[in-house]
């Protein structure tokens, strides 16, 4: 055991000699993390089954009960996390994920900065206002397919007003079709610029910890 | 007399059997000589329509429709059954609204043309003046006792409301918000709805009515719910093409999103219905029937554009999820080429000048002693 101990910290010796700066800060607490990767895996499930039910691919000859039984436990799951964070944003008086006047000003410079007339993003709080705007649409596309879906399970039976609302059946199918598409153009630009901007911040979504300030070794 | 029990279990047993009427009927009529229940006056204006729910009315089969005028409603005007014209007819219908106010049943058939004052739908001559259908359907419907739409034009704009709508087409119930227009849709109406809703307002009132409007004794459960082919909807087991024996769920049945009971009442004399002649279900009850339920083969309606080309859902979608894909290769490329991708990576991890090597060294064993039983 002894041997064990004095391995570690000859090898944490090695570590300080490398030039990492900053200190690890937890930027992702764990309900946050909970929420993130539950929230991931429920709505790729209850898209995916619903594409299914949108348009049977008969190759997989998937028993359909079954995926509408799925479709529906996974957005349940998927509710599920989403009053997790809202929770714990109340509980920790979180505000990173409501966005801001001061946010979208910076709007322009970041778009600019996507598409490469500015070198570095504009300042920004926890979240760019790209960011801001897009988890604020997921929130909101969310709610709506969600309680279309309700008025569609329940089948007219309940939730009048939103049939009467939106005009039949159809159009409750053809709305949660469009947000299901939203979504799925969303999330790739979503996991793609989190894997390729700032790596340690995607590490944070895992552990919980951020380096901060950034390494920024060159 | 029949209680109002026994009439909704007809209603559905008559659906079963093919013999509502018959059911239904007998009854009536003797209370109708008794003079338990009075004969109810019924008036039918056509406003913007094929005519196509007095062709569907006539098909009730045993006894016929010449029964029902006969012995249990007082039919008074009606364009495909007057017995009289011009003038004449007409003044039956005024005499009605001047002399029997909220005891006679007004019935819509056919959409309410809006466009241009509603000049474009001329449906009487009056004092040399031309009326229109919206001036009279509301002029007649404001006193009278029950507002039926008949049709899907009557009771939601139907066809003729269909896109570009270009007479601006409504149903009955948006021009006459004072009143409650019982909705009894379809394309055209089955007889077993118009006259079942008629006959239940002559014994009992009003029907209780669903989300738009319609019966619930007609138009509670879905075409799905009741579909003799739901077994092999709930297995996968698809139709690829229109006229196989699998469900038709592939080739765009509307069934899962249309209220009605055709499964169990069928039509001509519970002859046949689409589905059991292996096409899908169009879905002619619904509000929105055609555009929202057109093309019939496929699931999800057209989106139409501005300059009246029409794109399928699914292809937005694909077109959508391309130029995503689209966008994010380009992307990818400029910032390799900018060195972006590269810089980004190297700024955000770590990088250890001396990375820590560990070696085995020496490997050691523990001996003990083995505990013996005596
Ligand atoms: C973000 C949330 C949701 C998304 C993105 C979504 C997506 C979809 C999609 C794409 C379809 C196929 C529609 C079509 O026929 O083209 C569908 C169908 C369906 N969804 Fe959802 N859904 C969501 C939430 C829900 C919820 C919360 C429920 C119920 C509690 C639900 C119940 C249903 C039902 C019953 C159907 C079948 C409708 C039909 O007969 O076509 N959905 N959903
Ligand atoms: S044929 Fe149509 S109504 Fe029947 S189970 Fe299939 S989708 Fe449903
Ligand atoms: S099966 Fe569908 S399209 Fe045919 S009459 Fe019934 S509701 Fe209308």
């Amino acid at each position: 055991m002894k041997h064990h101990v004095k391995l570690r910290k000859s090898v944490r010796k090695q570590l300080q000699k490398g030039n990492v700066e900053g200190t690890l800060i937890q930027s992702q607490p764990i309900w946050v993390r909970i929420f993130h990767w539950g929230f991931a895996f429920s709505l790729t499930l209850v898209i995916l089954s619903g594409l299914q039910l949108h348009k049977p691919a008969s190759f997989l000859a998937l028993n359909f009960s079954k995926v509408l039984t799925i479709h529906l436990i996974s957005c349940w799951f998927a509710l599920g996390f989403l009053g997790i964070r809202i929770a714990d944003a109340l509980i920790r008086k979180d505000d990173s994920l409501i966005p801001k006047l001061q946010d979208l000003k910076h709007f322009p410079q970041l778009m600019a900065y996507y598409f490469f007339l500015r070198s570095s993003p504009p300042p920004g709080r926890k979240y760019n206002s790209g960011q801001l705007i897009i988890y604020t649409s997921w929130f909101v596309l969310f709610l709506v397919a969600t309680l279309l879906g309700l008025a569609s399970y329940w089948e007219g039976e309940h939730l009048i007003w939103v049939w009467r609302l939106v005009g039949g059946f159809q159009v409750i199918r053809w709305v949660k079709f469009i947000v299901s598409i939203y979504f799925l153009a969303t999330i790739p630009v979503h996991i793609y610029l989190s894997i390729t901007e700032d790596i340690s911040r995607l590490q944070a979504m895992v552990t919980g910890y951020e380096r901060k300030p950034t390494p920024n070794n060159r | 007399m029949l209680s109002r029990r026994d009439f909704l279990k007809l209603a559905v047993k008559g659906a079963v059997l093919g013999n509502f009427y018959q059911l239904i009927t007998p009854p009536l009529a003797e209370a109708v000589a008794a003079g338990e229940v009075k004969k109810l006056p019924v008036v039918m204006i056509e406003t913007g329509t094929c005519t196509g729910d007095s062709i569907s009315l006539d098909n009730i089969w045993t006894p016929t429709f010449s029964d029902i005028l006969t012995n249990i409603v007082d039919w008074r005007y009606d364009w495909t059954m007057n017995q009289v014209q011009g003038d004449a007819a007409y003044r039956i219908l005024q005499d009605t609204y001047e002399k029997l106010p909220s005891e006679y049943i007004l019935i819509v058939q056919g959409s309410m043309i809006q466009r241009d004052d509603g000049h474009y739908n001329h449906v009487a001559y009056e004092d040399g003046r031309l009326i229109t259908g919206i001036d009279l359907v509301r002029r007649i419907g404001l006193k009278a006792k029950y507002v039926v739409a008949i049709g899907s034009c009557a009771t939601y704009g139907g066809p003729v409301a269909g896109y570009p709508n270009p007479t601006q087409a409504t149903g009955v119930q948006n021009i006459l918000p004072e009143r409650r227009v019982i909705n009894v849709s379809g394309c055209p109406a089955h007889p077993d709805w118009i006259m079942g809703t008629l006959l239940h307002l002559a014994l009992y009132g009003e029907p209780e009515l669903e989300k738009f409007g319609r019966p619930k004794l007609f138009y509670g459960e879905t075409i799905h719910n009741r579909c003799p082919r739901r077994a092999d909807y709930d297995q996968g087991i698809f139709a690829t093409d229109i006229g196989q024996k699998e469900c038709l769920f592939r080739v765009g049945c509307k069934g899962p999103v249309t209220y009605a009971d055709c499964p169990i009442r069928r039509w001509n004399d519970r002859f046949n219905w689409p589905i059991g002649c292996n096409t899908p279900c169009i879905g002619c009850t619904e509000p929105g029937y055609p555009d929202l339920m057109s093309p019939f083969t496929v699931h999800l309606p057209d989106i139409p554009f501005p300059g009246g080309t029409k794109v399928n859902t699914d292809s937005i979608g694909l077109g959508v999820l391309g130029l995503t894909s689209v966008a994010i290769t380009g992307h990818v490329v400029t910032s390799l080429a900018k060195g972006r991708l590269q810089k980004n990576l190297l700024r955000s991890s770590v990088k250890v000048q001396h990375r820590p090597a560990i070696k085995k060294v020496n490997t050691y064993h523990q001996y003990r002693l083995k505990k013996t039983k005596n």
